[in-house]
């Protein structure tokens, strides 16, 4: 139908359609490598398992725009994991199909529409910014399409809400990352718990961030905890200093923030520039705050800081050590956050069509088999909650130090399964 | 508010005018100058931030990037000119679509080139510091930038007013056919000035990298938003335009962001949409509708 239509375009224009010798060389050589697929698949697959047709994979991340990185990030962790796992999960060969969102929800919209019509893939993973997310739900929802987020954490995706406003749960939506509750309400509650009960609240005045800081305050409130105040920059403000100057003229010592990013970064280095470590205030936040993107820029200027987070690259456990080793000998960097959560979501998949046996023809066993997952991931016991499909987790609470040169995220604490309320 | 934090919100407020100077000048002088509303201007500032980090990376010298990032872009701008711009002179509509398309490239070869991470530039020694002033400490660099954009506005309007580049300047931005009829070579006016404006936005680059971090988006935000503000405001093309436009959009976007927080971004929009309202060609401004 498109090659007609190209065909009836260069009729019109006055010249006729031929095949160029490029055209030609692509044409045979798509051929020649199509004939010899079967082969090279075929000593790979184990003969109990159905055969191996291909899984199509839909990545929908943003690789150009303010969030690229971030894209850039989980497209190492999948590259990682299929390459370690023999470019299969299962005993399917995967064919990936990224889109590029470039952080524009329009665009994203349009990408997961053919995700749906055009390429027809079996799961869709990605998105990045919440908006994004809640815009997309309805489309995945109605289409009966698997859809794991890898990082948009607004709590409405994976919960009862009213009329479905501004997005609430799906049984085709399930969530790798965290919700916004998960990395800040029980930093609200373990702080509180131990006596410190005041905070001041810094965060960046968007959707995310606003809601963070709700339940941070929530968890602060169950021990007799309260907030005097607040700051909210906009979302990428460039200048911080007027909201730390805002934050030294206060008398609450203790602050709470939600900032990610070159935000992160404007932030910390305000605060330390304008003296408030000296002046005896106190830096906690959501782990964004502190996260390998942050401090490798601020270093040691961040030291003191307590945020919490499910994983940091210094967690101690077997699989960690293995994924972070791993990581760095096929990237000149650190695993950061965001590859974690990409890679469990990949491995969540991964473990989900081993018990169907790569079968993914029914639609309910598929949601069925991912509801059961159950693995050993970097971050610790990886489960999905089956009332809402968001990820049942530790939180760690981790100081920030320069140990040997290096400014890392120490582990201080842990909180034991942690799982969004739902409602 | 008490005196202290009044106090300490105007430095802050000055200090972000100031930046806001340097980042609006070049892209008013290329507009009073040749009517071209360059919008790749936010993108020079940006590529002035990553050639300073790259130059301070070799050579571990802020005051060495300070001069070559200026420099390189210099040279951009008096390659752009003549290859691209000039071919477009008069079609004002067609010259804004290139300079966006020159925009998009030079975002996405930054990308290429650096990375999409996000970067920071720390102060040079020596005005990494702080200094106690009254209601606390406050960083030398923020100071030495008002310093800076004051030094620059004072150099810039020496030259306007007393050197006979500066008579050119005037002259075209009155009116640049009569002074090619009057044997002036406006080719080379207009590549120099263009080469000018685009050195001006990588010296932007460079002084704000420290306070503004370095980051894709920058282009647009803080670079060209704040940039066409300053010049709306002040008045488009007219050095002193963009002196009034900064002093103004400083301080009020300083103390609107903390005092209304709500409506933070609208504070600045409003003023624009009141002055555009009140006196359309800005504060201090001369634009020529249509001519």
């Amino acid at each position: 139908m498109g090659g007609f239509a190209k065909n009836e375009l260069a009729a019109k224009r006055g010249y006729t359609y031929r095949l160029t010798r490029r055209q030609l060389l692509v044409a045979s050589s798509a051929a020649a490598l199509a004939a010899c697929a079967p082969a090279a698949v075929t000593p790979g697959a184990s003969p109990s398992a159905s055969p191996g047709k291909a899984f199509k994979l839909g990545q929908l991340l943003p690789f150009t725009g303010v969030y690229a990185e971030l894209g850039n990030s989980m497209r190492r962790a999948t590259e990682l994991y299929l390459n370690q796992h023999d470019r299969k999960l299962a005993n399917r060969p995967v064919t990936l199909v990224y889109a590029d969102d470039a952080n524009v929800t329009a665009t994203g919209v349009q990408a997961t529409q053919k995700f749906i019509d055009q390429d027809q893939v079996d799961v869709m993973m990605g998105v990045v910014p919440t908006p994004l997310a809640y815009g997309i739900r309805n489309a995945v929802h109605a289409a009966k399409l698997i859809f794991i987020d890898t990082n948009a954490g607004g709590n409405a995706l994976t919960r009862d809400t009213t009329n479905c406003t501004p997005s609430c749960k799906s049984p085709y939506i399930f969530r790798a990352s965290f919700s916004s509750y998960q990395i800040s309400y029980p930093i609200g509650d373990y702080l509180s718990a131990k006596g410190t009960k005041e905070f001041f609240l810094a965060y960046a005045n968007y959707g995310f961030g606003t809601e963070s800081a709700a339940d941070f305050t929530t968890g602060l409130k169950k021990n007799g905890g309260s907030t005097t105040g607040n700051v909210a920059p906009p979302l990428g403000n460039p200048d911080f200093a007027p909201f730390v100057t805002q934050i030294k003229n206060q008398p609450t010592k203790n602050v709470y923030s939600f900032f990610s990013g070159a935000d992160a970064i404007g932030f910390i280095k305000s605060w330390n520039s304008l003296g408030l470590p000296a002046a005896g205030y106190k830096m906690y936040g959501a782990g964004f705050l502190t996260e390998q993107d942050v401090l490798k820029e601020v270093k040691e200027l961040a030291n003191g800081a307590i945020t919490s987070l499910f994983w940091a690259v210094e967690l101690d456990n077997p699989e960690n050590k293995k994924f972070v080793a791993d990581f760095q000998k096929q990237y000149p960097l650190l695993p950061d956050v965001f590859t974690v959560q990409l890679e469990g979501e990949v491995a969540a998949l991964d473990e989900a069509l081993k018990t169907l046996g790569g079968d993914t023809s029914d639609k309910d066993r598929f949601v069925k088999a991912l509801e059961d997952v159950s693995f050993k991931s970097p971050r610790g016991d990886f489960t999905f909650d089956k009332a809402t499909h968001n990820p049942i987790q530790d939180i760690y609470i981790r100081e920030v130090k320069t140990q040997n040169g290096q400014t890392v995220n120490t582990i201080s604490d842990k909180i034991a399964k942690v799982t969004d309320p739902g409602k | 508010m008490s005196f202290e934090l009044v106090f300490q919100q105007a430095l802050n407020g000055l200090s972000f005018g100031a930046l806001l100077f340097i980042l609006a000048s070049g892209l008013s002088l290329v507009f009073g100058m040749m009517d071209v509303v360059n919008l790749a201007h936010g993108a020079f500032y940006m590529l002035g931030a990553y050639v300073a980090l790259s130059v301070v990376q070799l050579t571990g010298s802020f005051w060495i990037a300070i001069v070559l990032a200026p420099l390189a872009l210099g040279l951009l701008g008096l390659a752009i000119e003549p290859v691209l711009l000039r071919r477009l002179r008069g079609r004002h509509l067609d010259q804004v679509l290139l300079t966006i398309g020159l925009s998009l490239v030079i975002v996405d070869v930054i990308g290429q080139l650096w990375g999409r991470e996000v970067r920071s530039l720390a102060a040079p020694p020596g005005l990494d510091g702080s200094v106690t002033l009254i209601g606390g400490v406050y960083p030398v660099y923020r100071l030495f930038v008002i310093a800076f954009g004051a030094a620059l506005a004072i150099v810039m309007s020496v030259v306007y007013r007393r050197t006979k580049i500066g008579r050119l300047i005037r002259a075209g931005v009155e009116d640049a056919q009569m002074l090619g009829a009057l044997g002036v070579d406006t080719n080379r006016l207009f590549a120099s000035t263009f080469a000018t404006g685009a050195a001006l936005a990588g010296l932007a680059g460079v002084i704000a990298a420290p306070v503004f971090g370095v980051q894709p988006g920058m282009d647009t935000d803080p670079g060209l938003l704040y940039s066409l503000v300053v010049v709306v405001v002040g008045g488009l093309g007219t050095l002193s335009g963009a002196v009034a436009g900064s002093l103004l959009i400083g301080p009020a976007d300083t103390f609107g962001k903390v005092l209304f927080q709500d409506v933070a971004l609208a504070v600045i929009f409003a003023i624009v949409a009141l002055v555009l309202l009140l006196k359309p060609t800005g504060l201090l401004g001369r634009i020529r509708i249509a001519r």
